[in-house]
């Protein structure tokens, strides 16, 4: 399925609730290693223009850690966290010890490499749970990361996706902790040549 | 104050000053100007993708596209008044590789969009007269066809002047 305007309401549905069990088990994750309640907003699924994803960001040049992945196996895909500059740095003085870190634009190895790890934990839950409710081996590539704008990054990602389409089908959800508001957006992108599969597997199709 | 006009990805826009086009958040893409310094007349296009041979033409939006963007841009700004082609030059930015590939992926669409524009400008005969491509950082630009000058921002660096 290249085209995934052709995706029905039912379809769309289905793949919302993959997003749901992907994501429960990553804010399960998440919430167990910060310690802390972790709230997970409803997860869409949806089929969107490329034209308006950074707006969903608070526009193309708002500065966000990025941390991509990409799906691996018969289900294949691109799994990118992005975490707004105050959660990183929330996050890194919670996992780092005496960290002092004032701007992610000037991260350390070592903090670097601990947001990668929390890129592979989050990522490595989701495929989880996605594996098992699809009977299906996915893994995750190491993560890649940087801290740019939001806008640089999406093109990056979904360039290559939108030649023949201008439209992206995009799994979307955010974690939220209210006490100190904390967010972290993930976005899971299916290919579109393994769609087909994924929506067999989850018998839809 | 002159108008700003943002130009998103995937698109084509050709103004007369005084009006400044901005792209924000350039990544893998690469914006492509060309400007008519007599007339300070400007275009950008905001190139996503290398190359469009192999997609069905019906469908092709060319503006995304480095063979079939640049020729776009130089038909959008030759109908403008008092343009010609000799007057004309082009600058590019952009083309980087936002993610560092690790041992499991490669990214080369930033340097395969870079190389595909300067190709396509090339054929064309239009020289680039400046140019930001490349490493891994995003980029934002503000093109002020007043004086014709690209102001470039990249986060943590001082902005400059193309």
């Amino acid at each position: 399925m290249e085209d995934v305007t052709t995706l029905t309401k039912i379809q769309l549905d289905a793949l919302r609730e993959v997003g749901n069990i992907g994501s429960g088990n990553a804010a399960s994750a998440l919430a167990q290693f910060l310690n802390r309640k972790i709230d997970m907003a409803v997860p869409s699924a949806t089929i969107l223009d490329f034209k308006d994803i950074p707006s969903l960001l608070g526009g193309p040049g708002t500065r966000v850690m990025g941390i991509f992945l990409k799906v691996l196996g018969e289900i294949s895909g691109r799994f990118l966290l992005l975490i707004p500059e105050k959660t990183s740095i929330k996050l890194l003085q919670t996992l780092i010890p005496g960290c002092e870190i004032e701007d992610p634009l000037n991260m350390s190895e070592l903090e670097g490499s601990c947001m990668r790890e929390v890129g592979n934990i989050l990522a490595g839950a989701f495929l989880n749970a996605l594996s098992s409710l699809t009977q299906t081996p996915m893994l995750n590539s190491l993560p890649s990361m940087t801290y740019d704008m939001a806008g640089a990054m999406i093109d990056s990602v979904v360039a290559d996706m939108t030649a023949v389409s201008d439209k992206v089908l995009m799994i979307e959800t955010s974690f939220i902790e209210s006490e100190e508001d904390l967010r972290i957006h993930i976005f899971l992108l299916p290919e579109p040549k393994s769609l087909t599969l994924l929506l067999q597997k989850i018998g839809v199709i | 104050m002159s108008v700003v006009i943002p130009v998103g990805m995937g698109e084509l826009k050709v103004a007369r000053s005084p009006a400044t086009l901005a792209v924000y958040g350039i990544g893998s893409c690469v914006i492509v100007s060309l400007y008519d310094t007599k007339s300070r007349v400007g275009g950008v296009a905001h190139v996503m993708l290398p190359d469009s041979s192999g997609i069905d033409k019906e469908r092709l939006n060319p503006n995304k596209f480095a063979d079939t963007a640049i020729p776009a841009l130089y038909d959008a700004i030759k109908s403008e008044d008092g343009v010609f082609k000799a007057n004309l030059h082009a600058k590019i930015v952009g083309g980087s590789e936002m993610f560092p590939p690790t041992e499991d992926f490669e990214n080369n669409i930033g340097r395969d969009n870079t190389a595909a524009v300067k190709k396509a400008l090339k054929k064309m005969g239009f020289p680039i007269i400046a140019e930001d491509t490349g490493g891994k950082r995003g980029r934002s630009i503000e093109f002020d066809l007043e004086s014709g000058l690209i102001r470039l921002s990249i986060l943590g660096e001082e902005t400059r002047e193309l």
